[in-house]
């Protein structure tokens, strides 16, 4: 049952339903079908023509739920279903008539009926504007996600021995290949802890260390031009040469301040912006050597190869229901705090008062903000083609094609332009070291917006793997002005905290705790197979910045 | 024929009972005819979400089959179980919200 993706195993049907469906077929279904309303919001209802409210034949109620026997079409309430089913032999299966829900009389419980779903928002679809709805019908296209995976995984297998050659005699720590300690060269935290994060990004890491990136015939160098790919492939065969020793990026720090000038400078900057900045660079380098893009828009850039995916924005009329979709790329999805604040009073019966808020934020939390409907304003009202008038309307993004390595940014830092001041937000937010992205996915999105309905929508990319695991963290403390950051790297199921030049193998209880900022997963089946490539050596004698531990390996 | 004048005609109690709606009902009934109840509960649906009592309600569920286990679960009993929860922990606020709009729909309707 727990299959990958269970969301897509319809649950089978009851005896009562595939008895039904064995002597009726679709004929019920069909003939409800014009006794349907659906709603802009993605509701749907059934009332038929009787101008009456619909009231339960033997006791006249019209409070509870009501079913309509798909048979006679008799309406009962939730108390006299049985009965009615008793009375009329086979007359086994309901609908609610509010949610358009199927019902099992004799089993009293919900059943599910693709068929019955798939009549259901053919009604939805035929009741939504013409032109342009948030639900395309076409079969689930096996997209090139495979490809990208295959290529991902190509990147891994080649040449793992060649990695295992690497090993610099001299390094004889018990600590897994590429740990090395990053030398602050003045308040260059930001930089060391989204390097050290990067060099363990399975594909991105792969590229470099296999050699993919020439650096020899590399034509910038030739002309003695600064290369940001070159100076960053210097940068991972240094660190993964087995040498410990703290190793400091300045040739890097200084091809970076030549791509992104307006950064350049002694002050501490945002980890976020210098990674943005980065992957940015790396783009700028990699588009002018390789040759065009192909018709399919991607980027064939590491950068985007590794960390792009895309985002959609659904925009719903609140009027006539009709949505306006687009895609955009992301290399990296910044998320807001979840803070459990609603903007009406707090529930009733909770003792807690809005000052004693002891409501935890999770990263689900936060991902579960970005993938909600949000209202938008009266100052922002959509122009809707096809009302064409500006209406009110609710924007909700989705995740529509997921990266390799999923950066997620936790938007700590508040500014306020009219006071002119910026804050910190210092709010503890638990993580999960694993996590299934099932849930923010467009597919699971656009689903939930008609119900429980069993339905293949557009782009369910059934052998898509949703399961990343955690490698990097990287933490924040102090202030905005002056605080620290400090990397936490998940390698063969030991955590170690990179402090600049320091180096710690801790516990996991200690990152849990922490105040994360940017958290780096990893398609899981990357994660595993880069954890196989590293290797790990015999105890070292020599004195260094690592605190030895006992009776590691 | 013989009738016995201080007799009194037999009560058609039961059936009285049948016909007069109370007012309660009255007013329901003019609110679903109206349309009026169908949009008070779409404001009802959307300040549930708002204030989180719907996610509330979500996780209670969860909870309840989790201890009954996945299979031993029917709809019914979830509602059952659920529905005095629910009734309880609405916040005043929503309710106030909502009887000022039904009273002044019964204004507008002059009844």
């Amino acid at each position: 049952m727990m299959s990958r993706n269970s969301m897509y195993t319809n649950p089978k049907p009851c005896k009562h339903l595939a008895d039904y469906k064995l002597r009726h077929g679709l004929s019920g279904y069909n003939l409800l079908q014009e006794q349907i309303r659906t709603t802009p919001s993605g509701k749907s209802s059934v009332k038929n023509h009787q101008t009456e409210i619909p009231r339960c034949c033997f006791c006249n109620g019209y409070q509870k739920r009501l079913y309509l026997c798909l048979i006679c079409s008799s309406i009962s309430c939730s108390s006299h279903t049985l009965l009615h089913s008793q009375c009329e032999n086979g007359h086994d299966i309901a609908v609610d008539i509010e949610r358009s829900e199927l019902y099992c009389v004799l089993c009293c419980d919900q059943v599910y009926d693709p068929d019955f779903d798939k009549i259901v928002m053919l009604k939805h679809l035929m009741d939504l504007p013409r032109s342009g709805n948030g639900v395309d019908v076409s079969a689930g296209r096996r997209s090139s996600k495979r490809r990208r995976l295959c290529s991902a995984l190509e990147l891994d297998l080649k040449k793992t021995k060649q990695l295992v050659s690497m090993r610099d005699l001299r390094a004889k720590s018990c600590y897994p290949l590429g740990l090395r300690g990053l030398n602050n060269l003045g308040s260059t935290c930001f930089m060391n802890s989204v390097l050290q994060a990067l060099l363990h990004a399975p594909p991105f890491r792969n590229y470099f260390l296999t050699g993919q990136r020439n650096h020899e015939v590399c034509r910038k160098r030739s002309s003695d031009r600064l290369c940001l790919l070159c100076d960053i492939y210097v940068f991972f065969s240094a660190v993964f040469s087995g040498d410990r020793t703290p190793y400091s990026p300045a040739q890097l720090l200084y091809s970076w301040w030549q791509h992104s000038a307006n950064l350049a400078s002694y002050e501490q900057q945002d980890a976020h912006e210098f990674f943005i900045s980065v992957l940015d660079g790396i783009h700028e380098n990699g588009v002018k050597a390789r040759s065009p893009i192909k018709d399919t828009g991607e980027c064939h850039c590491v950068a985007h190869r590794v960390f792009s995916g895309q985002l959609r924005s659904d925009v719903t009329c609140m009027s006539c229901g009709y949505t306006s979709t687009t895609y955009d790329p992301f290399m990296d999805i910044s998320l807001n705090l979840d803070t459990g604040n609603c903007p009406s009073t707090d529930l009733a019966n909770k003792s807690l008062k809005p000052s004693d808020n002891t409501y935890v934020s999770t990263l689900l939390g936060c991902l579960d903000l970005f993938t909600k409907p949000e209202k938008l304003g009266s100052d922002q009202k959509f122009f809707c083609e096809n009302c064409q008038e500006r209406q009110d309307s609710v924007k909700q993004m989705s995740i529509k094609r997921l990266p390799l390595v999923l950066c997620l940014h936790i938007k700590r830092f508040e500014h306020f332009p009219v006071r002119r001041m910026s804050r910190k937000i210092d709010r503890y937010m638990q993580f999960p070291f694993c996590l299934d992205m099932n849930p923010y996915l467009s597919s699971s999105v656009v689903r939930n917006r008609f119900g429980n309905r069993m339905f293949a929508f557009e782009g369910d990319e059934l052998d898509t793997s949703t399961e990343f695991e955690i490698f990097a963290v990287v933490t924040h403390s102090g202030t905005l002005d002056s605080g620290h950051y400090v990397t936490y790297l998940h390698l063969k199921d030991q955590w170690y905290k990179c402090d600049d030049a320091w180096i710690t193998a801790v516990e996991e209880e200690v990152v849990r705790a922490s105040q994360c900022y940017m958290l780096f997963y990893a398609q899981k089946m990357l994660y595993y197979k880069a954890n196989e490539d590293l290797v790990c050596q015999p105890v070292s004698p020599r004195a260094d910045p690592f605190l030895p531990i006992a009776g590691c390996c | 024929m013989r009738n016995s004048v201080n007799r009194p005609p037999t009560p058609d109690a039961v059936e009285d009972q049948e016909k007069e709606p109370t007012l309660q009902e009255i007013i329901n009934i003019k609110m679903i005819e109206s349309g009026e109840k169908e949009k008070l509960m779409e404001l009802l649906r959307e300040r549930l979400v708002e204030c989180g009592w719907k996610d509330e309600m979500k996780a209670l569920c969860r909870a309840y089959i989790k201890k009954k286990g996945t299979n031993n679960v029917t709809v019914d009993d979830l509602v059952h179980v659920i529905t005095p929860k629910g009734r309880a922990s609405i916040p005043d606020s929503i309710k106030t919200e909502l009887l000022l709009r039904i009273r002044a729909f019964l204004a507008s309707a002059a009844l």
